[in-house]
């Protein structure tokens, strides 16, 4: 999760990741930033988000995100 | 082959009071697009394919009785119906003999083009035949839609295809499908679908008003779909033609958008070096932008030497493929710019179609 964190924070270094719980619904991330970090998540972990999972609900938060991931690594 | 644009130039910077300096920047960023060509409002791709035509008909000295096909991929016809190809045949004054169709393809249109002209030739006595390719694809983008307006770019493009019997000429391609995915891009009103839906404008959720003529883009999804199922693609192409990398001189890939090219690079191992970029000068071309790249990267080369590409297409459909092909920078012409409308084919008045018929 720390890993996961710096990475979020890469990509958009003014967004508190670590509280924010809306991050799509508040519009606080564009879809310019969910392909960074799509991107960044297959770079690091290994995992492709296809597009039946591209829910807001997966992007809403870090620990969403962190779940998503957690998810694709095990299929 | 040759590639011929509007010289109407417009550029992101251009729109920094409508959509705010920040936005602008890192809409430049993300994309790579600093400047674009924009057709008038009666030029159409047939004009421009026409004029990229000429140019390579000219060049290379081509008796018009020899073309035996003219194929026109684009999303941007001049009319609904006939297909562009014979508004470009009779321009042309090609021969009677010559098969004239259209494909009606966006981002992957020269590939499959290449690949549909090839075969025919393949089964018929058709020994030259011309691809025309490109988009007009600014009359379809709502001048508020941040997220196209600023990116793509106008143009018509042409290929000359001739048979050979040296082996060395052979054509390869792999093309893919997936209709699933026909709503990320599209324009949903104006077909037989839904032919006269009011043209009132609405606000979309990601922010931006738009009518159901405009054209409409899933961002992520399509970014997603192109990262990774590309560059399985590319694998899969080198693994049927028992090719690597090093086969290849040059990479032209569909100028989508910087960002995916980084990422279609950096995942499919394809050297940058290799791999032409000119959305900084011409944005998103559509279907015809890997033309344009060899028409900008080799336009002025002067060493004739046959070099191996391979040429991949994405997008709209979704639809994705790869060829590849050799050719001689001798073959390819720089871009050329060219503002003439075909005047005889703007019709405003129906009466117009009857002109000199007195009634017949």
């Amino acid at each position: 999760m720390e890993k996961l964190l710096e990475i979020l924070k890469g990509i958009r270094p003014d967004v508190d990741f670590a509280n924010e719980t809306a991050l799509i619904d508040d519009g606080i991330l564009d879809s310019f930033d969910v392909v960074s970090i799509i991107s960044e998540l297959d770079d690091a972990y290994g995992v492709q988000v296809r597009i039946n999972e591209l829910d807001p609900e997966n992007f809403n938060s870090a620990e969403a995100i962190w779940k998503l991931v957690q998810e694709l690594k095990q299929k | 082959m040759a590639t011929a644009m509007p010289s109407n130039e417009i550029r992101p910077d251009d729109f920094k009071n409508q959509f705010g300096e920040e936005e602008v920047e890192k809409f430049k960023k993300m994309t790579g697009v600093i400047s674009s060509r924009k057709a008038s409002y009666h030029q159409t791709t047939g004009d421009l394919g026409y004029a990229a035509a000429e140019k390579l008909i000219s060049e290379k000295n081509i008796n018009k009785e020899d073309i035996g096909a003219l194929v026109v991929a684009t999303h941007s016809p001049d009319y609904p119906r006939p297909a562009t190809a014979f508004i470009v045949q009779k321009r042309l004054g090609l021969s009677k003999e010559c098969a004239c169709f259209d494909i009606s393809l966006g981002c992957s249109a020269v590939v499959y083009g290449i690949q549909v002209v090839a075969s025919m030739m393949m089964n018929s006595n058709i020994s030259k035949a011309l691809l025309i390719s490109g988009d007009t694809g600014s009359k379809t983008v709502n001048s508020r839609d941040k997220s196209k307006v600023m990116l793509g770019g106008d143009v018509g493009v042409c290929i000359l295809i001739e048979k050979t019997e040296n082996i060395k000429d052979e054509i390869h391609s792999l093309v893919r499908s997936d209709g699933d995915g026909y709503r990320y891009l599209i324009v949903p009103g104006g077909g037989c679908r839904n032919m006269n839906p009011p043209h009132e404008e609405v606000m979309c959720e990601d922010g931006i008003e738009r009518s159901l003529y405009d054209s409409f883009m899933r961002g992520t999804s399509v970014f997603t779909f192109t990262v990774f199922d590309v560059p399985r693609l590319i694998k899969d192409f080198l693994a049927q033609t028992n090719t690597t990398m090093d086969d290849y001189d040059c990479f032209a890939l569909h100028q989508a958008n910087l960002y995916i090219l980084q990422q279609i690079a950096k995942k499919a191992k394809i050297p940058t070096e290799k791999m032409p970029i000119t959305l900084p000068k011409y944005g998103n071309t559509s279907g015809a932008s890997p033309v344009v790249s060899l028409c900008d990267r080799y336009g002025d080369d002067k060493e004739n030497r046959d070099i191996n590409v391979m040429l991949c297409g994405f997008g709209i459909g979704l639809s994705w493929g790869v060829t590849s092909f050799r050719i001689n920078t001798a073959d390819i012409y720089p871009v050329i710019f060219d503002d003439t409308v075909f005047e005889e084919g703007i019709i405003n008045d129906p009466n117009e179609l009857f002109k000199d018929m007195r009634g017949l």
